[in-house]
């Protein structure tokens, strides 16, 4: 079994991206950012919250069902965002979609309480897109900052995105 | 400057980063997107490190498995290495997970990317040696069809084919040759894939039944779809050892050979050394075992095709 402690650091992360997620949408929101940033920063807010819970069950928030309510809404929205304004979006709606098949595919804890993943397959390939746009965003990140230098806002969405890939991805491969 | 300019700026880098379909993104040439890949691939050794079983006595155990065949002076510190993972299991499997996570990210972060690399070549030797027996090209069994000369050694080969220093002089033909020459490039690439074609012609694996158990034995724990391709590959090579082994070893000998050849030919020699790794990784290795759980990488398969893209003929 993977030790609690650890589990329970990378639930500590997902808070703080929640935390910095819910910072960032009350900074914004008497400026008027608009939908296009106030939607990512409500999926970090939501992805954190509900993987914290899924690492920790103490921290579970809501009933699996409201979960894949919730990222089932959200694909679709960034489904619809990555149909209209073309693949900026594709990490937002593969993250959502990776999150709803989590949820879809996780069935009752065994005696153990482990938790094996349904369609293995599709969690290696959600596995895999994650590990990858984490590396590109790391090295997008990297590279403008090489260039333009203290940008903290859009630096700290990103970083969450990768904070938040990295433990999606431990979680699929924790439960092939 | 008014708030009003401030925010618009900001806003634009918000939707730049995270949502907008046209952002300009910093140059990514062909070596930074093999640097990438190979992020990926140690991104994915990392997250397949903390897996739970890697966390309890099994971990040990598989370590002290590779010094099976390998001669005292290689088998004595795989035992000792053993002995002190089991005994310690979770403190050096997080300190191991997190070491590989670092260098993944490190490679990705442009700033750190000559650390993880060098990095990446230590710590890779040492897996090599302590936890994958030198990849058992030592004990005769190794094989091209299961992950010899070892996954990880080939991490350190395309660290250092991969290295971000650019010789002066002549555009190099290819990315691979950037950092230590043309000539020493094609050389490594040679002593690669000849060495696999060796492999091939081993007597344990050009037995009648070798590669048929060797694939059939990859199915298990498999979803449906791939243990049906795993065992319909078997099948087919089914006390066929011999000519299977001499046709693989022929197609090794080409692609070793092919680096050397003009650049159409070279470009052939390429797409078949591609073709061979996914095979390979497919229904040789079975995805690396990813999908029957207890992986601990993605195995060769992906690394041969990023070496095979690395000598990519990118001038003509």
């Amino acid at each position: 079994m993977t030790p609690a402690w650890i589990l329970d650091v990378f639930a500590a992360v997902m808070l703080a991206v929640a935390a910095v997620s819910a910072a960032q949408l009350v900074a914004a929101w008497p400026r008027r950012y608009g939908p296009v940033s106030t939607d990512t920063d409500i999926a970090h807010l939501l992805m954190a919250i509900a993987m914290a819970g899924m690492l920790v069950p103490s921290l579970t928030t809501l009933p699996d069902r409201a979960w894949e309510i919730v990222f089932g809404l959200l694909t679709a929205w960034f489904a619809g965002r990555v149909l209209r304004a073309g693949g900026g979006c594709a990490p937002h709606l593969v993250h959502s979609a990776a999150m709803l098949y989590m949820f879809l595919a996780l069935p009752a804890p065994a005696a153990d309480g482990m938790r094996t993943l349904r369609y293995p397959t599709l969690a290696f390939a959600f596995g895999l897109a994650l590990a990858g746009y984490c590396v590109w965003d790391l090295d997008q990140l990297s590279g403008r900052r090489h260039a333009f230098g203290g940008v903290l806002s859009p630096g700290v969405t990103v970083s969450c995105r990768i904070a938040m890939g990295v433990t999606m991805a431990l979680m699929l491969f924790r439960m092939i | 400057m008014s708030e009003t300019a401030v925010v618009s700026g900001r806003t634009a880098w918000r939707d730049r980063l995270g949502t907008r379909a046209q952002a300009a993104n910093p140059a990514v040439d062909l070596r930074r997107a093999l640097q990438l890949g190979l992020a990926g691939c140690w991104l994915l050794d990392a997250i397949l490190q903390y897996q739970a079983f890697m966390f309890g006595k099994a971990f040990g155990r598989m370590l002290g498995a590779m010094s099976v065949g390998n001669p005292g002076v290689i088998a004595r510190p795989i035992g000792w290495n053993a002995t002190l993972v089991a005994h310690h299991a979770v403190l050096l499997n997080t300190i191991f997970a997190t070491l590989q996570l670092l260098i993944g990210l490190g490679i990705a972060c442009r700033p750190a990317v000559r650390v993880a690399l060098a990095a990446s070549i230590a710590w890779a030797l040492g897996v090599w040696w302590f936890g994958e027996g030198l990849g058992m090209v030592l004990t005769g069994s190794a094989s091209p069809v299961n992950g010899a000369p070892g996954a990880v050694i080939l991490y350190a080969l395309l660290a250092v084919l991969l290295w971000p220093r650019d010789r002066s002089g002549a555009p190099a033909p290819f990315p691979a040759a950037r950092a230590i020459g043309a000539p020493a490039a094609r050389a490594l690439w040679l002593v690669l894939w000849l060495s696999l074609a060796y492999f091939a012609l081993l007597p344990g694996n050009r037995a009648p039944q070798a590669l048929h158990d060797s694939i059939a034995s990859m199915a298990s724990g498999e979803p449906h779809w791939l243990a049906g391709l795993d065992r319909a590959a078997a099948s087919l090579v089914a006390n066929h050892g011999l000519s299977a082994s001499i046709v693989l070893a022929v197609a090794l000998a080409v692609i070793a050979a092919g680096v050397y050849l003009p650049r159409p030919a070279a470009m052939a020699a390429l797409v078949l050394g591609i073709a061979v790794a996914v095979v390979i990784w497919v229904v040789g290795e079975a995805l690396g075992a990813i999908l029957a759980g207890g992986a601990t990488d993605p195995n060769s398969g992906p690394l041969l095709i990023l070496l095979a893209l690395a000598y990519w003929p990118t001038t003509r």
